[in-house]
């Protein structure tokens, strides 16, 4: 049983790591569309993707429209979840099923509906389409995770402020936002991520201006397969295992540190 | 006379349901008032009140003359310990003491090195730039003492501060809080379910039960003379014995169980045939094999000995009123459970109890 379940442990592992395996070799090769293995190995891929306007263009599309998803949904979400959390009011049932709806709706069915109303609004094939539709997508998102920190904050820290002569407005800079700073932090990630990676509703609505990288990406496999496609999806393994790894370099890092300690005195 | 602390008549409802129901009590400047009281009872209701997170129904809170009820609580200038400490995680030691000074527009060199002061004066020197997950619950209580009293607040209101710690930590810091607030002059209210603390700390004790107060009075007066039947089972051991008052000029009421009562002990204002309730404490009570001369005696049968070394808790029944008794350690040997045996008191251990 023990083996069964180590070899099925590796199985699993080697089935999801297999693609990581096969792309990144794959983003060297000589060959001129994706092939396994590759007949050779080069950087000129590498070379076309960073001078190559049709590549260089959607990957900044889709950095400025993240930013722009990441912003307007944090300024919606912030003041939404202090609403929904911390109050009661009529309403709040649906005001709460309303904002995790996008969550539960399948991306092609919002896809089409986009599509007819941002029509409608003459804002199909732009930036600001392609921002308002990820903006509705990502707000469940960032609002499950806010959520989740906000229910965990104990109360009496922002009572205590209040009672040491904090007002209202000092109290939230000093202390609820720098405690929530972590939970705001993650939720405008995930929000960022959605959009950066959201392919379907930028297939439909985002047109050749506001063309986005996966977009990109997904016309160019269906066409000519360019290896180019296996150079941004290794670009953006290593950029996101950096973004992982790097908070948890500094915690070690900060723990390893030596901790200034003084000799304990009058206390136990 | 004026006291500082002034609550009239408060009133607080939470729909149908009422929490304090006519709370009205005076604290003077400099004094430790505790509420002691059941869960529920509407201690922390109060506190709120005082501290203006909650607003009264009713009634008004004044402080030093002023009323304070219109003011925002971060305008009240009053210090508050929470039972979780409610220190700020993203803060060391002496940030979070520096907290208030810095709220007050005290620059931080200043106001650090006061917070290392009053960090001192409550006994962690040298502890100023720990956060508090890297203090013990004993030294976080302290950090939340300093923050609410680095700002010199009109009042200092602790509600069950000491509730998470061990019993000899809590014996520790009740003697440590009552030193600083000697020591600061501050007037404190500090809720407790504990009442051996309540009687230790106290210049006052302030009895709650149901939203209302049932007593208010030092230690001791509580203890000898419980205003209410409630007040009398609630503080120490009790024995509540029925009676009617036969005789009031010449102090006696009768039990239907235990006869005929001498309660020299009360001073209370009786009338003839008046219901009442006597209070004997389990330590007034003597227990022995024959009846005792001069001391009102009665039978009880024993159920259980509870030996605590130094003395024995024993239970019983004299007809059908449950009696406790307490005695020294090596006087229970004299008796065994099941036994009856004979149980006597002297008239001015009779405390009479009206409601
Ligand atoms: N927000 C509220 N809504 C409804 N009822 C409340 C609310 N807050 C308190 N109560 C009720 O008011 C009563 C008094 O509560 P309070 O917290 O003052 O009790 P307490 O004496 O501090 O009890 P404990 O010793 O358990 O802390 C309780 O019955 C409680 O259920
Ligand atoms: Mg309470």
């Amino acid at each position: 049983m023990n083996t069964f379940k180590r070899w099925a442990g590796i199985l699993v592992t080697v089935f999801i790591a297999a693609p990581l395996v096969i792309v990144v070799p794959m983003s060297f090769s000589s060959a001129s569309s994706l092939q396994f293995p590759p007949p050779g190995y080069w950087l000129g891929y590498y070379r076309a993707y960073f001078t190559d306007l049709d590549w260089l263009i959607p990957t900044w599309n889709s950095i400025v429209i993240a930013s722009a998803t990441t912003l307007l949904t944090m300024l919606l979400v912030v003041p939404a979840t202090f609403a929904l959390v911390r109050h009661k009011f009529r309403g709040k049932g649906v005001a709460d099923l309303m904002m995790l709806m996008p969550l539960a709706v399948p991306h092609i069915v919002m896809a089409v509906g986009y599509y007819s109303y941002l029509g409608d609004l003459g804002l199909v094939h732009s930036h600001m389409g392609v921002i308002l539709a990820h903006t509705c997508l990502s707000v469940p998102i960032a609002f499950l995770v806010l959520s989740a920190n906000l229910k965990g904050f104990d109360r009496n820290l922002e009572r205590a402020a209040l009672s040491l002569g904090a007002s209202p407005t000092k109290t939230f800079i000093h202390i609820t936002l720098p405690i929530l700073r972590p939970g705001l932090i993650i939720s405008a990630l995930f929000a960022f991520i959605q959009s950066f990676d959201e392919t379907v509703v930028a297939i439909f609505i985002s047109g050749r201006d506001a063309e986005t990288l996966p977009r990109k990406m997904f016309d160019s496999i269906r066409q000519e397969a360019d290896p180019v496609i296996a150079v941004i999806s290794t670009l953006l393994f290593f950029l996101v295992l950096v973004g992982i790894a790097t908070p948890y370099f500094i915690s070690t890092l900060r723990s390893r540190a030596p901790t200034p300690s003084r000799s304990p005195a009058g206390a136990h | 006379m004026t006291s500082y602390l002034e609550l009239s008549n408060i009133t607080k409802a939470y729909g149908n349901f009422t929490a304090l129901d006519n709370v009205s009590l005076s604290v003077e400047k400099g004094e430790f008032v505790t509420f002691l009281g059941p869960s529920g009872s509407g201690k922390t209701t109060t506190l709120m009140i005082v501290a203006g997170f909650e607003k009264a129904s009713g009634g008004s809170v004044r402080v030093g003359g002023r009323s304070i009820s219109e003011l925002a609580p971060h305008e009240r200038n009053i210090g508050i310990v929470f039972q979780n400490y409610a220190l700020f995680p993203h803060k060391t030691a002496a940030e979070n003491v520096y907290f208030p000074l810095q709220m007050r527009g005290v620059n931080r060199a200043k106001g650090l090195r006061q917070a290392e002061d009053m960090l001192s004066l409550v006994g962690l020197k040298g502890f100023g730039h720990r956060h508090p997950k890297e203090l013990s619950g004993g030294q976080q209580q302290r950090v939340a003492l300093a923050r609410a009293l680095v700002f010199e607040p009109s009042l200092l209101l602790l509600d069950e501060p000491l509730g998470a710690l061990d019993k000899n930590l809590r014996e520790q810091m009740q003697i440590e809080i009552k030193r600083i607030q000697r020591s600061l002059g501050v007037t404190t209210i500090f809720v407790t379910h504990d009442q051996s603390e309540a009687m230790s700390m106290s210049d006052r004790i302030v009895v709650f039960d149901k939203g209302r107060i049932e007593q208010c009075a030092a230690p001791l007066d509580i203890y000898h003379s419980p205003q209410t039947s409630f007040v009398a089972s609630f503080i120490g051991e009790s024995n509540l014995i029925p009676a009617t008052v036969t005789n009031a000029a010449a102090r006696i009421a009768n039990s239907p169980v235990l006869g005929s009562f001498d309660y020299a002990g009360s001073d209370n204002a009786l009338a003839d045939g008046q219901e009442v309730t006597l209070l004997i404490r389990p330590e007034h009570i003597k227990l022995s094999r024959n009846p005792i001369e001069d001391r009102k005696s009665a039978r009880m049968t024993v159920e259980t000995i509870v030996n605590y070394g130094d003395n024995a808790l024993v239970i019983g029944r004299a007809g059908d009123i449950p009696m406790r008794v307490r005695v020294l350690g090596a006087d229970v040997v004299i008796i065994k459970e099941g036994e009856e045996c004979c149980i006597s008191w002297t008239p001015d251990s009779v405390f009479v109890i009206t409601r």
